[in-house]
């Protein structure tokens, strides 16, 4: 195998390689996207729900950037049993939109409604969701003991670091700090407007250098027969392989220039051409040699 | 008495007719819309300035400065009136892909492929962008709104209108009418800055003539195109996607039918469809602000830094070419990504110092790499600001 052979198997290894990474690091959105974003066991004073009971509840982050049905889903506080409360499917609450929320309520009462859970936060310290097939997970929370009216949540929402919320945020953003849009904070460290343009200059210049370098060695790239390249060596006097000459526009131009001129101003014997053209007479008696009136008497 | 109360009656109803009337309702604002208006037509009829663009667009100032009495479902900013469900195409960012589906579909990278140098002519250009985004700071409008200002000196309508819909769909109108009347005037502010800019020397400069370009060559590049300018920048999908898919079902040759659609009928509609919208969005109790006087000073600049950008870049490169591989800085102008008019500019002002000179070909590879160029700016713009 020649190196050259050697080098484009270990070039597609490569990409099957980088491939295959990517496709497991990509996640479709899905109910993958759902995140057990807030909880609050033990409420005394706090969130009502729409009895006007106080119970514990679940807020649920739809962390996509489209809305995600949870109809079917399972919600459970038992590591053995999965599909220990399974929401109902046919109610349009159940839809979360776009990085929206959706608070349930464990208060072991699943009659009162899809939201109420038919167990509570306070029986165990673990809560999961399950995907429809009762076997998926998709989010699980092991808590620690908590105290009264003080939620536990992830500190941004849908992110990795739980902790105990300074304010307990149902339906709501966890981070309740001042938000900084992401161009006040670009400004605050450019506000002359300077650092943008060397960085995004250097973006669209690097963008379209690649561009350039492609396209500048493509021609190179797709002379390179494959099927010559793929055969297997075989022992070969010295064979001279003739190089496609480049014909400049120019070239091509006066050429093209050349041909019109003249097929269509030059060829001056259009009064000459002969047209060969068969006459066909059909055959009367009368047109007859035989009976021809100049025919001389014998 | 009768009588008396039935001419009192006529009265009132015809006074209460006359306070739905736009004399009613008129303000001194909307008098001067409709003379921009009015402007605009002669621009694009009498002088033939971007008439594609200038026709709708002053028609629909025209239509979007007809003073009316609100409630009635009429006007543009009101839901569910017609021109309402026509704007959310503007609203939404639909019509700008559609437009580049169109321009992808008429343009020949030719030009470009052949001479690939031309390419980073089109990024020097979008200086103007960021030079007007820096200069909008300084003058106090917010980063996301200096973006959107920024992007007229993109020269590129669409592109324009895509961006201010995200991140500035306040000041979308001013920024649009800044964007295209601008671009109908770059015939007027392009030549003195290349005149300025360049010797007479340079101007004379003759460039090698483009190869040939084969068919493999067209095919690949807006698939090529499309993997590298995305991959580094996923924001500015929406446009090049769409630009490059264009280019794909034209070079291709076997999807014709779908090709002129796409650059025939499709671009048609879409096109009277975002011109007349965007027009009548200039309502003058909306439109007639300080921001507005702001932002059409800056698109001014914007498209005087980005033609400076692109004949510098030039003349910078040249130092490094050789005799005869050199490029003639008034080809730099056409990076603006005004497609075709700056290119034809360059043709123009070249042809003024040497009636041989035809720089035409040379220019479009700059200009369609500046259509390439103000996408990924824009991407770039909205990944850091929105």
């Amino acid at each position: 195998m020649s190196i050259k052979q050697q080098i484009l198997k270990l070039t597609g290894v490569l990409i099957i390689f980088v491939l295959v990474l990517s496709s497991l690091q990509t996640k479709a959105q899905s109910g993958l996207d759902l995140r057990i974003n807030e909880i609050l066991v033990h409420n005394d004073s706090n969130y009502v729900d729409d009895y006007g009971m106080r119970n514990s509840w679940i807020e649920i982050f739809n962390s996509a950037y489209n809305s995600v049905n949870m109809a079917g889903m399972y919600l459970t506080n038992d590591p053995k049993n999965p599909t220990k409360y399974r929401i109902a499917k046919g109610d349009p609450i159940t839809k979360i939109p776009s990085r929206n929320y959706l608070v349930f309520f464990a208060d072991s009462h699943p009659t009162r409604g899809i939201l109420h859970l038919n167990f509570s936060l306070e029986d165990t310290n673990y809560l999961a969701i399950y995907d429809v097939n009762g076997r998926t997970l998709l989010d699980e929370i092991t808590y620690p003991p908590q105290r009264p009216d003080i939620s536990y949540g992830r500190e941004l929402d849908g992110s990795e670091n739980w902790v105990v919320l300074d304010k307990t945020t149902p339906r709501a953003n966890n981070f309740t700090g001042e938000i900084v849009t992401a161009g006040d904070e670009f400004v605050k460290m450019d506000p002359t407007g300077f650092g943008m343009a060397m960085i995004a200059m250097s973006v669209v210049f690097s963008a379209l250098v690649l561009l350039y370098l492609v396209f500048k060695n493509t021609k190179k790239i797709y002379a390179i027969n494959l099927k010559t390249l793929f055969r297997k060596p075989v022992k070969e006097t010295a064979i001279l392989a003739a190089e496609e000459e480049e014909i400049p526009g120019e070239v091509g131009a006066a050429i093209a220039l050349a041909l019109n001129l003249y097929i269509s101003q030059y060829h001056d014997h259009e009064e000459a051409v002969l047209t060969i053209k068969k006459v066909a007479r059909t055959y009367s008696p009368w047109s007859s040699k035989i009976y021809g009136l100049n025919r001389p008497p014998r | 008495m009768e009588s008396s109360s039935f001419i009192s009656f006529v009265g009132d109803h015809l006074n209460q007719f006359f306070t739905y009337t736009a004399f009613a309702n008129m303000t001194a604002g909307h008098i001067i819309m409709i003379c921009i208006g009015l402007i605009f037509i002669y621009l694009a009829i009498a002088k033939e300035y971007e008439p594609m663009l200038l026709v709708p667009i002053g028609f629909g100032i025209l239509v979007g400065n007809i003073a009316f009495y609100p409630g009635l479902q009429i006007g543009i900013y009101e839901s569910g009136s017609v021109l309402n469900y026509l704007y959310f195409g503007v609203l939404q960012g639909v019509y700008p892909p559609l437009i580049f589906l169109g321009i992808g579909a008429m343009t020949d990278f030719s030009a470009l492929i052949s001479n690939p140098k031309l390419m980073l002519i089109g990024a020097a250009a979008q200086l103007g962008i960021f030079g007007a985004y820096a200069l909008a700071l300084v003058l106090g409008f917010s980063p996301a709104e200096a973006g959107a200002i920024g992007i007229i000196g993109g020269a590129d309508g669409p592109t324009a209108i895509f961006l201010s819909s995200k991140l500035a769909p306040d000041l979308m109108g001013a920024i649009a009418v800044s964007a295209y009347s601008y671009m109908a005037l770059v015939p007027v502010i392009q030549p003195p800055v290349m005149r300025l800019l360049t010797t007479k020397k340079e101007r004379v400069i003759r460039m090698r003539p483009p190869r040939s370009v084969s068919k493999l060559e067209k095919i690949l590049f807006p698939i090529i195109g499309l993997l590298l300018t995305t991959f580094i920048v996923p924001s500015g999908l929406p446009l090049l996607g769409m630009l490059f898919f264009g280019n794909l079902l034209k070079e291709s040759t076997v999807t014709k039918r779908l090709a002129d659609t796409a650059k025939g009928p499709l671009i048609d509609i879409v096109t009277i469809l975002i011109g007349l919208t965007v027009g009548a969005s200039t309502q003058a109790t909306s439109f007639l602000t300080a921001k507005s006087v702001g932002i059409f000073a800056l698109g001014a600049a914007s498209f005087v830094i980005a033609t400076f950008g692109g004949v510098m870049f030039v003349k910078i490169i040249n130092l490094f070419l050789k005799e005869g591989n050199k490029i003639n800085p008034l080809i730099g102008n056409a990076g603006v990504s005004a497609v075709p008019d700056s290119a034809r500019v360059s043709q123009i002002v070249g042809l003024e110092y040497d009636k041989t000179n035809h720089l035409l070909m040379h220019a479009m590879g700059p200009n369609v790499a500046g259509v390439i160029g103000s996408a990924v700016a824009a991407g770039i713009l909205l990944g850091f600001l929105s």
